[in-house]
């Protein structure tokens, strides 16, 4: 959380436009996600991947860790889709269980492998929003798309406290373990209540404090703030419409080609 | 003499759990001064600060701004809100946006100004406290003192008649201290009414005009700086030493080093001169 937020602040893209941005990612996420096909999802990957290593910190190794978070659940979700119960053994994958057989063939297999880089597909086209774009930045795409104002108001004061809560967290828990809490696994369970609770009790207090705060500059019940204005060129537009097309007709071209993948 | 823009008549505050904050405080505020308020955790000065801009309504007595007393309602409010800012201890407590532009654009965009005018008191702003170069980093990297700058922006950029600090200097090093202290002196030269609490009398003896000593709600001293340190009593009840200068300007005039018709010492700039021209 707290890497993936200094990425994005680091990121060579941070200035460019965030509508253009999330126009960019979410329309190859869309692109890929209707396609559902072997080779459009990879296409997508490669192609997002390399940007985000381009034009982020992230190298290809750090990258390749993070895709690796989604990675395992994927894998273990997918292998519910890819084997099937059957009386008889089938496919080229059979293995008795009970008097029933887990089985799994061609199909089944090439659906698993569709769902998996669909998947990461399109996580690597949220990875390019969230390493490229600053949470300020969506919060402003959010609130031009008319999304209601509390979800907005209460993403920028969730997002702000984060770090102030983890900060809290972080000092509670260097102090118990300079007093031993967590000598045994006992002890660190009671000094996890007890930093919660602490936890709750500063965060009630500086919720009312930070009221105060904002009251004392004529808060009235919306938080209006001053939006940074980063207009996107036209040549960023047109090429973020370009690739979008390209990989429109790409998708649209092997569909009609009919091809398995 | 200078007027009265804020004054506190027989105030009293208790909170819901019954704790008596303040027990019947006087005090005047005069236009343009530099005054310090100074007493030990748990006097009351926060909730002093909090009763100046009606956050705190108090329970009993007034509170006097520009002669008229406060209108409690919510446009009242506002309007004594506008002329009446205050930069709290705790930056993480006021700083709400991970955007400086946007944190300092807050209070300017509840004034009700348009945006270009808001954009241009922003950037002012910026440029005065120097915020400009990080004003591109996300409130949480920032060091203390950027903090601090930021929260003192906060304020300024709407523009108040009384601007108040609440231990401006605290958990600051050093260095930020002395920035911190120097946009403070910039602001008494504009002419804003400045209020701070703090526990620094060498500071406060430098930088005030008049010192209000405050202990278990009530006010015990009231005066120039020079009458406040050198009342050693008061001083005792409020855990506060008297400053190193006035100290050793005192022992030196005991020894007969100093003449006692001497203007007392501000600063150690000053003490130390007058030693040098001992022995000429």
């Amino acid at each position: 959380m707290m890497i993936i937020d200094k990425l994005a602040y680091s990121s060579k893209l941070r200035y460019k436009n965030p509508m253009l941005k999330t126009v960019f990612a979410t329309g190859m996420l869309l692109i890929c996600v209707a396609a559902h096909m072997l080779a459009v999802s990879a296409v997508v990957l490669v192609f997002m991947a390399a940007l985000t290593i381009r034009f982020s910190t992230v190298s290809f190794s750090h990258y390749t860790k993070l895709m690796g978070i989604p990675f395992g659940f994927l894998i273990l979700s997918t292998i519910a889709i890819v084997l099937n119960i059957s009386d008889t053994p089938a496919g080229f994958f059979s293995a008795a269980v009970g008097g029933k057989y887990l089985v799994a063939d061609g199909t089944s297999l090439l659906e698993g492998a569709r769902l998996v880089m669909t998947a990461l597909a399109s996580v690597s086209c949220l990875y390019f929003l969230t390493l490229t774009t600053p949470v300020i930045d969506i919060l402003a795409v959010l609130r031009s798309l008319r999304c209601p104002k509390i979800i907005v108001e209460l993403m920028l004061l969730i997002y702000r406290y984060i770090f102030i809560v983890l900060d809290m967290a972080s000092a509670i828990k260097t102090s118990q373990n300079c007093r031993l809490g967590n000598k045994d696994f006992m002890t660190e369970l009671r000094s996890m209540g007890q930093m919660l609770t602490v936890l709750l009790i500063r965060s009630m207090n500086r919720s009312s404090c930070l009221f105060d705060a904002m009251e004392s500059r004529c808060y009235n019940g919306e938080l209006q703030v001053l939006e940074e204005h980063r207009p996107a060129k036209t040549g960023e537009t047109i090429l973020v419409i370009g690739s979008l097309s390209v990989m429109l007709a790409i998708t649209v071209s092997l569909k009609l080609l009919g091809g398995v993948l | 003499m200078k007027d009265i823009i804020l004054s506190l008549e027989a105030v009293h505050f208790i909170y819901e759990d019954g704790t008596e904050a303040l027990k019947g405080i006087d005090l005047q505020v005069r236009r343009g001064e530099r005054l310090a308020i100074m007493g030990a955790n748990g006097s009351g000065k926060s909730t002093l600060f909090l009763t100046l801009n009606g956050i705190r309504k108090p329970t009993s007595g007034r509170v006097l701004f520009n002669g008229a007393p406060v209108d409690y309602s919510r446009k009242g409010l506002l309007e004594l809100r506008k002329k009446v800012g205050i930069v709290f201890q705790d930056p993480d407590n006021q700083l709400f946006s991970a955007s400086v532009m946007q944190e300092i654009s807050f209070g300017a965009m509840n004034l009700g100004m348009p945006e270009d005018e808001v954009r241009a008191r922003v950037e002012r702003v910026m440029e005065e406290l120097d915020i400009t170069s990080f004003k591109e980093k996300p409130t949480h990297f920032l060091s203390g003192g950027q903090k601090k700058r930021v929260s003192i922006a906060d304020i300024l950029v709407m523009d108040p008649e009384i601007i108040i600090l609440d231990e401006p200097a605290a958990a600051l090093d050093p260095k930020h201290a002395r920035i911190i202290d120097r946009i403070i002196d910039e602001l008494g030269r504009r002419g804003i009414t400045v209020i701070l609490s703090t526990h620094d009398v060498d500071r406060a003896l430098i930088w005030a005009d008049r010192v209000v000593l405050l202990d278990d709600g009530t006010v015990i001293g009231d005066g120039t700086p020079d009458e406040i340190f050198n009342d050693e009593e008061a001083l005792t009840r409020t855990n506060l030493e008297k400053p190193a200068v006035l100290k050793i300007f005192e022992t030196l005039c005991e020894a007969g080093v100093l003449k006692r018709d001497l203007p007392v010492p501000h600063t150690t700039g000053e003490l130390e001169r007058y030693i040098r021209e001992v022995n000429k």
